[in-house]
C-alpha cells in the first residue's frame, strides 16, 4: 500500500492502545509505544516494536506532556501519531502542534477539533445548520450570578457541562440554586484536571432520555458517510458502561433521519476522520444534538462488529490521505452487538476505584465473542488513569441471542486480585427492563441506585468459605505452599448438626 | 480425611466454620449449619463444586495473605482476622477519646481541603476531596464535631487506610 505510513506513535496506554498496534501490526506499520513508570510492564508496552518512556506516572507529566510525545515521535522516525480516546485525543492544541512539526494527528484536522471540541461553538454551528440542539447558554461564564439567571431562564434541572468535555467528567446535575455555585465548582475542577481547561456551561436537563450516537467517517476529499448508531443509556455517573448496535428505540424512518442529520452535522464542522455524533433521544422520538466526540470511542467495536468496518483501519487510510471507498448505500447493520465495559471499581463498595494486581485473569473465549483488553496477569492497576480495563463485545444474530451470549461471557470472564464490574454488569444485562429493550440514561439510577447482595448472596459466601478452606487443606492450589488462611488450625470440634444448607434455593 | 477449624474474615466479616475433607467430597459447618458439596480440582486456579444438583464454578487465586475467590461472576476476600483489619471503604474509626480518625477509602491524590483545622462540622460534610483514577471521591465525616488535626495536603498522594482527617466529637 503505497503512501500509507511505515511507523506510527500511539500516543495512550491500556486496551486502545493495544487496539492501534494490533491495526498497525495487520497493516505492515511499525508501531511506538509510550509509558509512564506505572505502566512500563503493561501488555501496550509490551506488544509494540519500540517503546518510548515517558516518565513519572502522574498524567500531565507523561501521557498529557505533549513535548515528550513529540519529542518520542521524533526519536524513533514515527511519522504519525494515533491518540486513541482520552488525554491529547481531542486536544486541538496537539493537532495543531503536529501539524506544525510535520507530524500526521490521526483524527480530525486542528481547525475542526478546536469547533467540535468547544462544545459552545460546536452547538452555535448546528444551530445555523439546521441540526436541533438542546436548549442551553450560548457562551460560557465566569459569574456565578449569570449562571444562576440562565439557570433560572432554562428551568431546572439544568446540567454543568466542561465546554472541553466528554466522558462524563465535569458533568453534574443540579436541581435548584442551592446546589448551583459547589456544582459548578466541582465541575470546574474535574474538567480542568481532566482537560486543563475548566470552562463550563449549563444546559437544558432533558430528562430521562436516551443516548443515541452516530458514527461517522469523513476522508480528507470531502466524502462523508455513517455507520449507523449505537444505543449507549446504560450510563452511571454520566458514564457509558454498556452499549449496543442497533438501538432497540430506532425504526427504520427515525435511523435514516437522524443518520442524514448526523452527516450534516459532520459537514457543517468541516470534520475529516472518524467521529461521533451523540444525539439524546426524548420520550416523543424528538431528537437533540448533543456533542461531536472527536476522535475514536471505547465503544467503537460494536459499530465493527455489526457493520464488518475496521474503524481503526479506516482511520489510518483516510489520515494517510487514501480517498473513503465506501459509499452510503454499501453500509448496513447485520445482527447484533453488545458491548460491557469492564472498569476497576467495587460495585459493592458504591463503586470506588480499585487499583492493584491482577493476580489471576481468565479471558472469555468463544463464537461471537471479542476481549478488548490492556491488562494481564500480575499487572498492577495504577491509580492514575481511567478505570477500564478491558471491554466484552459479543455478536450474536439478533438482540436476545447477543444478550445470552453476553451473560455466558460475562461469567467466563474472571480477574481476580481487583474489584471489577463485571458481577454487576451481569445483573444489568438481566434485568427486566434492559432485556425489553426499554432502558433510558435514568435506568442505572432507577434501578441499581445500590448493588450489593442480590439473589442467592449467602449461598455464594458460603460456597467462598468452603473452596477458601479446601485449598488450605489441599495441596497442589493455588495456596500450596503458601501459609494459607487455614493457618488458624484450632481442635477439631464436630459442631451440632441442625440442618442442611442448600445452595440455590431458599436457605 | 482432616477436620479443622477455621476463622476466617470474609470480606471483613468474621466466620467461623469447621471443615471435614475426604474423596473430593467436603462437609462444611457453621453454627449448627452444614453444607456437603462434592469438589473438583479442574486447575490450580479453578475448582468445581457440586451443590445438589447444581454445579458451581470457582476461580481463585492467593495475593499475600489474602485469597480472592470468585463465584458465578462475584468477587470475594478471604483472609485471616489478624491480616485485615476492615474493609478499605469503611472511611471511619473511632480513634481513642471517642475522635474519629477518616481514612482514605482508596489510593489516591488529595485535590482539595474543604475543612481546616479548629472548623467545626457537620455529620456528612465533605472534609477532603481524594481523586482516584480520575474521579472525585468526596470523603464525609459521619459525626458532627470539630476538626482536630488534618494529615494530608492538598496534592497529597495517599495510599489506602491513610489517615487524611481527625474529628473530635461535639461535646454533649
Amino acid at each position: 500500500m503505497d503512501g500509507i505510513f511505515r511507523k506510527i506513535l500511539i500516543a495512550n496506554r491500556g486496551e486502545i492502545a493495544v487496539r492501534v498496534i494490533k491495526a498497525c501490526r495487520e497493516m505492515g506499520i511499525g508501531a511506538v509505544a509510550v509509558f509512564s513508570d506505572a505502566d512500563a510492564d503493561a501488555p501496550h508496552v509490551r506488544l509494540a516494536d519500540e517503546a518510548v518512556s515517558l516518565g513519572p506516572p502522574p498524567a500531565a507529566e507523561s501521557y498529557l506532556d505533549m513535548g515528550k510525545i513529540v519529542a518520542a515521535a521524533r526519536a524513533t522516525g514515527a511519522e504519525a501519531i494515533h491518540p486513541g480516546y482520552g488525554f491529547l485525543a481531542e486536544n486541538a492544541a496537539f493537532a495543531r502542534r503536529c501539524e506544525t512539526e510535520g507530524l500526521v494527528f490521526i483524527g480530525p484536522g486542528s481547525s475542526a477539533l478546536e469547533l467540535v471540541g468547544d462544545k459552545v461553538r460546536a452547538r452555535q454551528t448546528m444551530d445555523k445548520a439546521g441540526v436541533p440542539t438542546v436548549p442551553g447558554m450560548k457562551s460560557c461564564s465566569a459569574s456565578a450570578e449569570e449562571f444562576r439567571a440562565a439557570a433560572r431562564a432554562l428551568g431546572y434541572p439544568v446540567m454543568v457541562k466542561a465546554s472541553a468535555g466528554g466522558g462524563g467528567k465535569g458533568m453534574r446535575i443540579v436541581a435548584g440554586d442551592d446546589g448551583l455555585e459547589a456544582a459548578i465548582e466541582a465541575g470546574r475542577r474535574e474538567a480542568k484536571s481532566a482537560f486543563g481547561d475548566d470552562s463550563v456551561y449549563l444546559e437544558k436537563c432533558i430528562e430521562e432520555p436516551r443516548h443515541v450516537e452516530f458514527q461517522v467517517l469523513a476522508d480528507n476529499h470531502g466524502r462523508t458517510v455513517h455507520l449507523f448508531e449505537r444505543e449507549c443509556s446504560i450510563q452511571r455517573r454520566h458514564q457509558k458502561i454498556l452499549e449496543e448496535s442497533p438501538s432497540p428505540a430506532l425504526d427504520a424512518g427515525l435511523r435514516r433521519e437522524m443518520g442524514e442529520t448526523a452527516v450534516r452535522a459532520m459537514r457543517a464542522a468541516g470534520y475529516n476522520n472518524a467521529g461521533t455524533v451523540e444525539f439524546l433521544l426524548d420520550k416523543s422520538g424528538r431528537f437533540y444534538f448533543l456533542e461531536v466526540n472527536a476522535r475514536l470511542q471505547v465503544e467503537h467495536p460494536v459499530t465493527e462488529l455489526v457493520t464488518g468496518i475496521d474503524l481503526v483501519r479506516q482511520q489510518i487510510l483516510m489520515a494517510s490521505g487514501a480517498p473513503l471507498e465506501l459509499r452510503q448505500e454499501d453500509v448496513a447493520q447485520r445482527g447484533h452487538a453488545i458491548e460491557c465495559r469492564i472498569y476497576a471499581e467495587d460495585p459493592k463498595a458504591g463503586f470506588l476505584p480499585s487499583a492493584g494486581r491482577i493476580v489471576f485473569l481468565r479471558e472469555p473465549k468463544g463464537p461471537g465473542i471479542r476481549f478488548d483488553s490492556g491488562i494481564a496477569e500480575g499487572f498492577n492497576v495504577p491509580v492514575f488513569y481511567d478505570p477500564i480495563l478491558a471491554k466484552l463485545i459479543v455478536w450474536a444474530e439478533d438482540r436476545e441471542a447477543a444478550r445470552r451470549r453476553m451473560a455466558a461471557a460475562l461469567e467466563d470472564c474472571v480477574i481476580l486480585g481487583i474489584h471489577t464490574t463485571a458481577g454487576f454488569l451481569g445483573d444489568v444485562i438481566d434485568h427486566p427492563e434492559f432485556r425489553a429493550g426499554r432502558a433510558t440514561t435514568a435506568f442505572i439510577g432507577q434501578h441499581f441506585a445500590s448493588w450489593g447482595a442480590g439473589e442467592g448472596e449467602e449461598d455464594r459466601r458460603r460456597l467462598a468459605l468452603a473452596a477458601a478452606a479446601f485449598e488450605a487443606l489441599s495441596p497442589g492450589g493455588s495456596a500450596a505452599g503458601a501459609a494459607g488462611p487455614g493457618r488458624r488450625r484450632v481442635a477439631a470440634t464436630p459442631w451440632t448438626t441442625l440442618g442442611r444448607w442448600r445452595a440455590g434455593g431458599e436457605p | 480425611m482432616s477436620l479443622a477449624a477455621f476463622e476466617l474474615l470474609l470480606d471483613g466479616e468474621i466466620r467461623r466454620i469447621s471443615v471435614e475433607a475426604r474423596d473430593g467430597a467436603l462437609v462444611l459447618r457453621e453454627g449448627g449449619r452444614v453444607l456437603e458439596t462434592g469438589v473438583r480440582r479442574i486447575s490450580a486456579n479453578e475448582l468445581r463444586l457440586r451443590v445438589g444438583d447444581r454445579s458451581v464454578r470457582i476461580f481463585l487465586a492467593r495475593d499475600g495473605d489474602r485469597t480472592c475467590i470468585a463465584v458465578d461472576g462475584r468477587h470475594y476476600v478471604v483472609s485471616e482476622p489478624r491480616t485485615e483489619a476492615g474493609r478499605p471503604g469503611e472511611a471511619d474509626e473511632k480513634a481513642g477519646a471517642g475522635g474519629l480518625r477518616v481514612k482514605a477509602p482508596m489510593p489516591g491524590k488529595v485535590t482539595k481541603l474543604a475543612v481546616a483545622e479548629g472548623e467545626e462540622v457537620r455529620r456528612n460534610q465533605t472534609l477532603v476531596i481524594v481523586e482516584a483514577m480520575k474521579m472525585e471521591n468526596e470523603i464525609k465525616t459521619s459525626i458532627d464535631g470539630v476538626v482536630a488535626k488534618i494529615h494530608v495536603a492538598a496534592g497529597d498522594l495517599v495510599d489506602a487506610e491513610k489517615i487524611l482527617v481527625e474529628v473530635e466529637p461535639t461535646a454533649g
